[in-house]
């Protein structure tokens, strides 16, 4: 591959990534609005959210390391969707691979915590510990799909785990052959997004929005550029190793909302965990489920 | 006169001029410049980490039909090459305003000097030993010297130093039962018999060899269940020896594992000791109690509101990744352990470093009594920023590296509970060091802390030279795993083929020169879409902040820093029994009530009755 070429797939990957998630955004307000029979927001909110808070008169900072958590915050995720292939583009996904993967994007959460932690505002922090501890919950049952899912294709590289699906068709897809871990991992997965039943580290009513509480303007700005990147990264990670990727945009596009809207739909329907009940039930079932679905895949 | 010797009588000359020159005003940096001397020494052996041959000392000793002797192979000078960096930012952090402030407020520092040349030497000789008697020998002045070190402050640092004088102690008592089972079994202590003599051993004379050296060495390294005495220990250890003992002291342990295990004995007669009734092998059960070390210490430094004593605790958590990767004996996951050893002194050691920078200015390291300090020391906060990610294992700095390997090596070896285990110990890291960064430097800043400096040059310099040294061998690993190599090469292991930016295999590669660049590349465009896009943000008072229609004041305490992850630990709480103390009290009553009972036996309780039964006894004995 020519470095012009490369460049360019390294330039649009995140850019893809942005657009896509904004449309996740927009997705996932919509769904809410239709459970709550409300029509919802109109389809470019998302982009008018992001130019509105950027373009803000006030902007608030409480220090460098604030400042700094955001530029991390956005800037890891960026990197991060360069090693994550997606139909025509690998960008440098052989040179990292899954769990380099994996680590890359606890840069962005080092980021935010950072810069939460230096607004000085105990309700961040509080939202904070909930968030690591959220992390360390629902990372357990996901490492155990990295471990089957590395067992099984005899690799870590991205690219070799979707080539290998796609030239077995859907039935070697990972989901298929592997179907309990497929289901620890959309557990884990949706987990990580953050959103309802888990979402207890924003508690708007308890710590008024946690990591959230002190952010304004363009810093609101960039964790909404964040929450973008992550919809579409767990998103697109999971269609690679359960989905066979993307064979081409369509296939790829439909898969990737089908895996942020079908559990994001039921997930609507229950109320908000306490830190301490979505440890255990993190814990137990996925963690449970992944365990046995691992001694399937290594018998 | 070999290179070695010029290195060895250069520490040695180290100590006798610290002993000699103790008016001398500025000691502290003729022992820095005398510490980069043999820093340079090391250099000198250079070629030992690409793959030379061993390098001999001139010095022959026989003693009672044996020979002492000594040499340096590349996992020595791996080793020697941490102990003496160690040696000389310690050093050197305490060479100016650190030395005097600590004599100021009536701590010897000469003497913490002296101790930190003599454990230099001392583990210099211990890396060198080129037979079993030499090793013990060695073996016993590191654990003596390392007590020197512990002792020097007030009665809690000599009630831990004695805890752990009593460990080392037994370990000792363990490696020369071991000794003598070689020299039963082998017939003489050199290394060569023993290797010569592994496939005529009987399994439980394996057994005992492993068991008995696995307990001496184990004791440094802090294995569980012999690893109480380490973290108050190391915490209570003034400042630069604490730095100094955390990144290298316990590595010694680690150093005589991979020695005797893998160099001498082999992993593969280990791996067929099979336990009974059970799945597992001896290689197996160690690797499980490597797991054991990297989860039970990582958690307890979790609970820890003392800076000090939460690095401490992840040392010993970090030991056991190091032992687990060796152990796998993998081209990867050997490769990882090693290299774990080298990255966990280089950021170790700052962090001590950084923590006890805030103990300078504020007199404490207490995290419920800190916050805030990053405007007010910003270089140290930027260490403990390096130092965190490093230890929590995160791309770009070079722990991730060695982690990884690590990992890799698992998967490759099918062992997917220790990489869970593995997995979790990284994730709780992850959480206490975030604890620590943020209760230090984040947050509030105390009314008491307002006036707070940055730290003297003196002790920001060597901080900062180690973090780069982080950041670098992260950047380009394959600095470090040519000398890994190269030591895996010495030991017997397979070579790991590597790259200067990681490794390339089918099996997934990692291109660290990619990932970091690209990594900074996201923070270079995050960094423009922020400063760029929007207005100038406008900085304000740390007062100024949302606290639910209150308005905050001066003296209101803000700030979330007690029982940080209060939600984890109403799950995980009840799990915290304290069963190693328990075992450690139990044992210590035994040993206390046989004693008594002895005591009695011979001295207090009818004495006369006592001496009769003997000597009718003795009688019989003479007459029958």
């Amino acid at each position: 591959m020519s470095i012009g070429t490369l460049a360019l797939e390294l330039l649009l990957m995140p850019l893809v990534a942005f657009v896509v998630g904004l449309a996740m955004v927009l997705m996932l307000r919509r769904i809410g609005a239709r459970i709550q029979r409300r029509v919802g927001p109109p389809l470019l909110q998302p982009l008018y959210d992001v130019v509105k808070l950027y373009g803000k008169q006030t902007q608030i900072s409480h220090g460098i390391v604030h400042d700094i958590g955001i530029v991390m915050a956005v800037g890891g995720y960026i990197a991060a969707e360069t090693l994550l292939p997606v139909p025509g583009m690998d960008g440098i996904a052989a040179k990292g691979g899954l769990i380099t993967l994996v680590y890359v994007l606890m840069v962005p959460m080092l980021g935010l915590a950072l810069g939460v932690g230096q607004c000085a505002n105990p309700n961040g922090s509080i939202g904070i510990s909930r968030a690591l501890t959220a992390m360390l919950a629902y990372d357990i049952p996901f490492v155990i799909v990295v471990f089957g899912i590395s067992w099984h294709y005899g690799t870590t590289d991205l690219t070799r785990i979707i080539a290998l699906q796609q030239a077995a068709g859907p039935a070697g897809w990972g989901a298929a052959e592997m179907p309990l871990l497929a289901i620890a991992g959309l557990i884990a997965l949706h987990a990580s997004l953050g959103k309802q039943p888990f979402e207890i580290y924003v508690a708007p009513a308890e710590i008024a929005t946690g990591p959230m509480v002190e952010m304004g303007g363009k810093y609101l700005g960039g964790l909404f550029v964040m929450q973008c990147f992550q919809l579409y990264t767990a998103s697109v990670l999971y269609t690679t190793l359960f989905l066979g990727g993307g064979e081409n945009w369509i296939l790829f596009l439909l898969k990737i909302f089908a895996v942020v809207a079908i559990p994001m739909t039921l997930a609507y329907l229950f109320p908000r965990y306490r830190t301490e009940d979505l440890v255990r039930l993190l814990w137990k079932w996925p963690v449970l489920i992944g365990l046995v679905g691992l001694a399937l895949v290594m018998r | 006169m070999t290179a070695l010797d010029n290195l060895l009588l250069l520490a040695l000359l180290t100590v006798l001029l610290l002993l000699a020159g103790r008016r001398l005003s500025s000691l502290g940096w003729y022992l820095t410049i005398l510490f980069g001397a043999q820093f340079a020494g090391l250099l000198m052996m250079g070629a030992l980490g690409y793959g030379a041959p061993p390098v001999p000392s001139s010095l022959h000793i026989g003693v009672m039909g044996q020979v002492m002797q000594w040499r340096f192979d590349a996992l020595s000078w791996l080793f020697a090459l941490i102990t003496v960096g160690a040696g000389l930012t310690s050093s050197w952090y305490l060479a100016g305003d650190w030395g005097r402030h600590y004599r100021q407020r009536g701590g010897n520092l000469w003497l913490l000097q002296l101790a930190l040349a003599v454990n230099v030497f001392s583990m210099l000789l211990l890396l060198a030993s080129g037979d079993l008697l030499s090793l013990f020998i060695g073996w016993e002045l590191v654990s003596w010297s390392a007590f020197l070190l512990m002792a020097l402050n007030g009665a809690d640092a000599m009630r831990a130093a004695l805890r752990y004088i009593t460990y080392a102690m037994a370990g000792a008592m363990a490696m020369m039962a071991g000794l003598g089972l070689v020299l039963h079994t082998a017939g003489s202590l050199q290394y060569a018999d023993l290797a010569a003599a592994v496939p005529t051993l009987s399994s439980p004379q394996l057994w005992g060899l492993i068991l008995l050296f696995g307990m001496g060495f184990g004791v440094k390294m802090g294995l569980l269940p012999l690893h109480l005495w380490q973290a108050r220990a190391y915490s209570e250890t003034p400042g630069p020896g604490a730095s100094f003992l955390g990144a290298v002291s316990t590595r010694m342990g680690l150093w005589g594992l991979i020695l005797v295990l893998v160099q001498l004995v082999g992993l593969v007669p280990i791996a067929d000791l099979a336990i009974p009734y059970t799945f597992l092998d001896a290689r197996e059960l160690l690797m499980w109690v490597a797991a054991l070390t990297i989860i039970l210490p990582t958690y307890t430094a979790l609970r820890q509101n003392d800076a000090r004593m939460l690095l401490a605790w992840h040392g010993i958590g970090q030991g056991g990744y190091m032992l687990l990767g060796v152990l796998m004996g993998d081209a990867m996951g050997s490769a990882g352990g090693l290299m774990h050893a080298f990255n966990y002194a280089t950021y170790q050691a700052p962090l001590f470093m950084a923590v006890y920078a805030v103990r300078y200015r504020t007199g404490t390291s207490d995290l419920n009594r800190l916050g805030g300090l990053v405007t007010r020391m910003p270089l140290s906060f930027l260490v403990m920023l390096v130092g965190i990610i490093g230890l929590a294992g995160l791309p770009p700095m070079n722990g991730f590296v060695s982690k990884w390997l690590i990992y890799r090596g698992l998967i490759n070896d099918g062992q997917p509970l220790l990489f869970i285990a593995a997995v979790v110990g990284t994730f709780g890291t992850i959480l206490s060091v975030y604890k620590l960064i943020h209760n230090t430097f984040l947050g509030q800043l105390r009314l008491e802390h307002v006036e707070v400096r940055e730290a003297p040059w003196s002790m920001t310099v060597p901080m900062l030279l180690l973090s780069a040294v982080v950041f670098v061998t992260g950047y380009l690993p394959g600095l470090v795993l040519d000398w890994v190599a190269a030591a895996q090469q010495a030991v017997g292991l397979p070579v790991l083929v590597h790259t200067l930016g990681g490794v390339e295999s089918p099996l997934g590669s990692l291109d660290m020169i990619w990932v970091s660049s690209l990594m900074f590349a996201g923070f270079g465009i995050g960094a423009l879409l922020f400063y760029a896009g929007g207005n100038r943000s406008k900085a304000v008072h740390q007062l100024d902040n949302y606290a639910g229609g209150h308005f905050l004041s001066a003296d209101v305490r803000y700030q979330y820093s007690d029982h940080f992850y209060a939600g984890l630990m109403r799950h995980i709480g009840p799990l915290y029994r304290n069963s190693f103390q328990w075992l450690e009290g139990a044992l210590g009553t035994t040993v206390e009530t046989l004693g008594a009972a002895m005591r009695a036996f011979y001295r207090q309780h009818h004495p006369a009755i006592y001496l009769l039964a003997v000597t009718t006894a003795g009688l019989i004995w003479v007459i029958l």
